[in-house]
């Protein structure tokens, strides 16, 4: 943390930069800043306070900010829609918050070549209003759709229920506007979405959390709107039944936008026969013909499969409660967490038992009602669930053998401790589990390429050595 | 409606455990300021960290308290539907009663409400000149079934004592027996609630409730959706006693008993949903019941309606505190309605329609703003529509 001179004199250099109303100062401004959404001890509350949050409007007004602190060998860290699970956003060593939800604008549409040039701070909702009168879409939807920004969108590798058809955030970007520690604005190639010129520096953007410099400008490839979608919901008699029928669909060749079966909860409101424990929805987008034909497919199978169709409107009530309903049990349940993990799709039920089986009862944790299984439908072997938290002495402690056991088991398996959300501090020390000493040394190695003295969100995504 | 400290604590803790920020997503106020610190998460955070004396009350934190227009929007786009309204009004009033000074922008209000029983700066008298031309009848104890409560906003605001006098009107053609109170009616309180002076709001609310009731009438109107939403719910006993009903309610019921009805308007409309009349007291069909008794017009929704409607900007103190703000909020609404494509923005309160109008001028904007008492007043016909 900064002493009282230093931090006067970077006040009087921020505000001169960009002005009073772009510096945020005065503790209760800054009381939104000390975390994202991630658990951090309770005695820490509020010890993560940053010294200033900037809230810059241009990508010049960036370049100020990275000098001053640059000049002072202060912590940046990037923020978008504030709404990270990992501890990404919280600053840990103190420093400058730069909130990047004022660069909210839309640079260019181009619809001869399909894509969008947008600034960072647009969240995925805003952008896919302003698409719409052209007949566009981003296609990426997920449960942080209204927060969401694009840059946070990026910095994470956030997820789209419709990947299968239209791939995640990281398959639309074709071309970033990066502010390097230095103060050097980084242009990582042109606006194209295939070349086989230079290395793809804009993937090294993609989860990279805000560590390798402030991402200020995207340019990313859109779709036209399809002209008809569809929701397909059914009922099965528990979550495998529910996970044979997605695994059928995915060996058929059936083109569908995505989808995901789960253990349901409350099914009986939406009209499941008694009994029914699984659940499965499948996402349709394209012509009418097509939706016609891919839905006539995707309902046979799911009869022979053995599940038991929900109505129309309900499936469609569901859709529209679903994508805007998405955080809030956290508000009414309390302290919980996420599993995000990637697993292989032959390993997926061993890791399910062994996570509710043998994880859980030994540190007392217990999945949240209906939340124990939730499999992405799609290329994505993303294995969720939602679990609260260890209650009681030592909590945290085994809060943090909890995460342990989760990154030995997916990584054990093959896969990924987080397929999104990042890594931020939350599993940062169980990197090792994942990636060999050789590939850390690498990511470090790239880090010091583009911030030599360690102030783009330090703390955070790799380990220390 | 109330909310205690205690409630206003348990919002921030739940709010607090969460911290989604899903509030900020078509706020009014953060879309204009653009800061976390704006937003229901924002104050969430600001009430707790006070609550836990991580903070104190400072100036600063009270421009938080008081950048909050209490429209309700954030409900429905929390998942866990927190009653973040009830919680900042309630803030309003913890910072209130712990000494914290009031914003100076506020104190003519508050000064113009003790001296004059208005917001307004206007003398008692002044509440009557709505109604001149007019034969209106006195509010009697005995005689008045129904009591036409104008409000001070549509009793003094001379550019809208057009609604009253309609409203009268359409009364009258209707047969209906009312009698109003004109410079013996008080203002209902909602500005002192909103703005966070209980002790003011319990005062006007005694003296009022008491008025209200010597008159012995069975039933409340007003077009006014401040001082309905005030009357029907922070009023405790009020309503249990005497009905309390939006105009847009009655006329609404004069229309299904085929007691008026209306020529023709070969007009595009939408129509927008007043925070207090919408989102608060949930009259969302009436009006537009209204609207779809008139022949040949044609109703457009903008993008958000209904629970959905963005707020005027208009409400809980924040266009005298910070009228640019206020504005671009507004300005922000109108253009929803220009994206219909309707000429007409049609509107049931008066904070609204001034609001509304106002930006809709500065915009250049070609659409009208037009108050529904107006608009029905000048289609109305007595009896039952043509089969």
């Amino acid at each position: 943390m900064m002493d009282a001179k230093s931090r006067a004199e970077v006040k009087e250099q921020l505000v001169k930069a960009l002005g009073e109303s772009k510096v945020l100062h005065e503790k209760a401004d800054l009381l939104p800043y000390t975390k994202d959404t991630y658990r951090i001890p309770l005695e820490d509350e509020y010890r993560y306070l940053p010294d200033f949050v900037v809230l810059p409007e241009t990508t010049p007004e960036v370049q100020s900010v990275v000098r001053i602190a640059a000049e002072h060998r202060i912590p940046l860290i990037p923020k978008g829609g504030g709404s990270n699970r990992t501890g990404m956003l919280v600053p840990i060593l103190g420093g400058i918050v730069v909130d990047t939800i004022r660069m909210n604008k839309v640079v260019e549409v181009n619809l001869p070549n399909l894509y969008v040039t947008v600034q960072p701070g647009i969240t995925l909702k805003e952008l896919d209003q302003y698409l719409e009168p052209y007949g566009l879409w981003l296609t990426q939807e997920q449960g942080s759709f209204k927060v969401a920004t694009i840059g946070g969108s990026i910095s994470t590798s956030g997820f789209s229920r419709r990947h299968q058809k239209y791939g995640s955030i990281s398959d639309r970007v074709m071309s970033l506007e990066v502010v390097l520690a230095s103060g050097e604005v980084l242009r990582t190639g042109q606006k194209v979405l295939y070349t086989s010129t230079g290395y793809r520096l804009h993937q090294l953007f993609i989860a990279a959390e805000g560590t390798l410099g402030i991402i200020t400008e995207a340019t990313l490839r859109v779709e036209p709107l399809p002209e008809a979608r569809d929701i397909i919901l059914a009922f099965f008699k528990d979550f495998w039944a529910a996970n044979d029928a997605a695994q059928r669909l995915m060996t058929s060749g059936v083109t569908f936008s995505g989808g995901e079966a789960y253990e349901g909860h409350g099914m009986d409101k939406l009209g499941a026969p008694q009994g029914m424990k699984g659940m499965f929805y499948v996402l349709l987008d394209g012509t009418k013909g097509e939706v016609a034909a891919q839905k006539d497919f995707v309902v046979s199978l799911i009869a022979e499969s053995g599940g038991v169709l929900a109505s129309s409107d309900v499936a469609m009530s569901f859709m529209t409660i679903y994508t805007e309903q998405w955080c809030g049990a956290r508000a009414i349940t309390g302290l919980e967490d996420v599993l995000t993990t990637y697993i292989p799709m032959e390993r997926m039920r061993e890791f399910y038992d062994k996570m509710w089986n043998q994880v859980a009862p030994k540190y007392g944790i217990e999945p949240l009602p209906g939340e124990k299984y939730s499999l992405d439908v799609g290329r994505y072997r993303m294995a969720g669930g939602r679990y609260r938290l260890p209650k009681g002495e030592g909590a945290w402690q085994k809060y943090q053998q909890v995460l342990r056991e989760i990154a030995r088991l997916a990584t054990s398996m093959g896969g990924s401790i987080q397929s999104c959300h990042g890594i931020g501090i939350e599993h940062r020390d169980n990197m090792d589990l994942e990636y060999s000493k050789a590939a850390l040394d690498a990511m470090r190695s790239i880090k010091r390429v583009f911030d030599p003295d360690n102030i783009m969100n330090p703390g955070k995504k790799l380990p220390e050595r | 409606m109330d909310s205690e400290p205690s409630e206003m604590f348990e919002v921030a803790e739940a709010c607090v455990r969460c911290r989604c920020g899903c509030c900020k997503d078509e706020c009014p106020m953060y879309s204009e300021i653009v800061e976390e610190s704006i937003s229901p998460k924002g104050r969430n955070i600001l009430i707790r960290a006070i609550g836990k004396g991580v903070v104190q009350p400072d100036e600063r934190a009270v421009r938080i308290a008081y950048s909050c227009l209490l429209c309700k929007r954030d409900e429905f786009s929390c998942s866990a539907h927190l009653k973040n309204a009830e919680a900042t009004e309630a803030f309003r009033e913890y910072l209130i009663s712990k000494g914290v000074p009031m914003l100076p922008e506020h104190e003519p209000l508050v000064r113009s409400l003790e001296n004059y029983g208005n917001p307004w700066q206007e003398s008692k008298s002044a509440r009557k000149r709505w109604a001149k031309g007019l034969k209106v009848s006195a509010a009697l104890p005995g005689r008045t079934e129904v009591l036409f409560y104008v409000g001070c906003t549509f009793a003094l605001d001379r550019s809208l004592h057009e609604t009253p006098k309609a409203l009268a009107r359409l009364m009258d053609l209707a047969g209906e027996s009312y009698g109003v109170l004109l410079e013996d009616e008080l203002c209902c309180g909602s500005t002192a609630k909103r703005i966070g002076q209980r002790k003011l709001f319990e005062s006007l609310m005694k003296e009022n409730e008491a008025r209200i009731r010597r008159t012995g009438a069975k039933r409340v109107v007003t077009a006014c959706s401040g001082c309905y939403k005030t009357l029907k719910q922070d009023y405790p006993r009020l309503d249990k006693d005497v009905r309390v009903v939006h105009s847009t309610e009655y006329l609404a019921e004069l229309v299904d008993s085929k007691r008026i009805s209306f020529s023709s308007l070969p007009h595009k409309v939408t129509y927008h949903d007043p925070c207090h009349l919408g989102r608060h007291a949930e009259v969302y069909d009436a009006p537009r019941r209204l609207l779809r008794a008139i022949p040949d017009v044609e109703i457009v929704e903008m993008r958000n309606s209904r629970e959905r409607s963005r707020c005027c900007g208009g409400g809980a103190g924040v266009k005298t505190a910070y009228p640019e703000i206020s504005q671009a909020a507004a300005k922000r609404r109108v253009k929803e309605a220009e994206q219909t494509g309707a000429g007409m923005l049609v509107t049931a309160c008066p904070f609204c329609v001034q609001t509304l109008r106002a930006a809709a001028e500065a915009a250049g904007s070609k659409v009208e703003v037009v108050e529904l008492t107006i608009l029905l007043d000048k289609l109305a016909k007595r009896g039952g529509a043509a089969a």
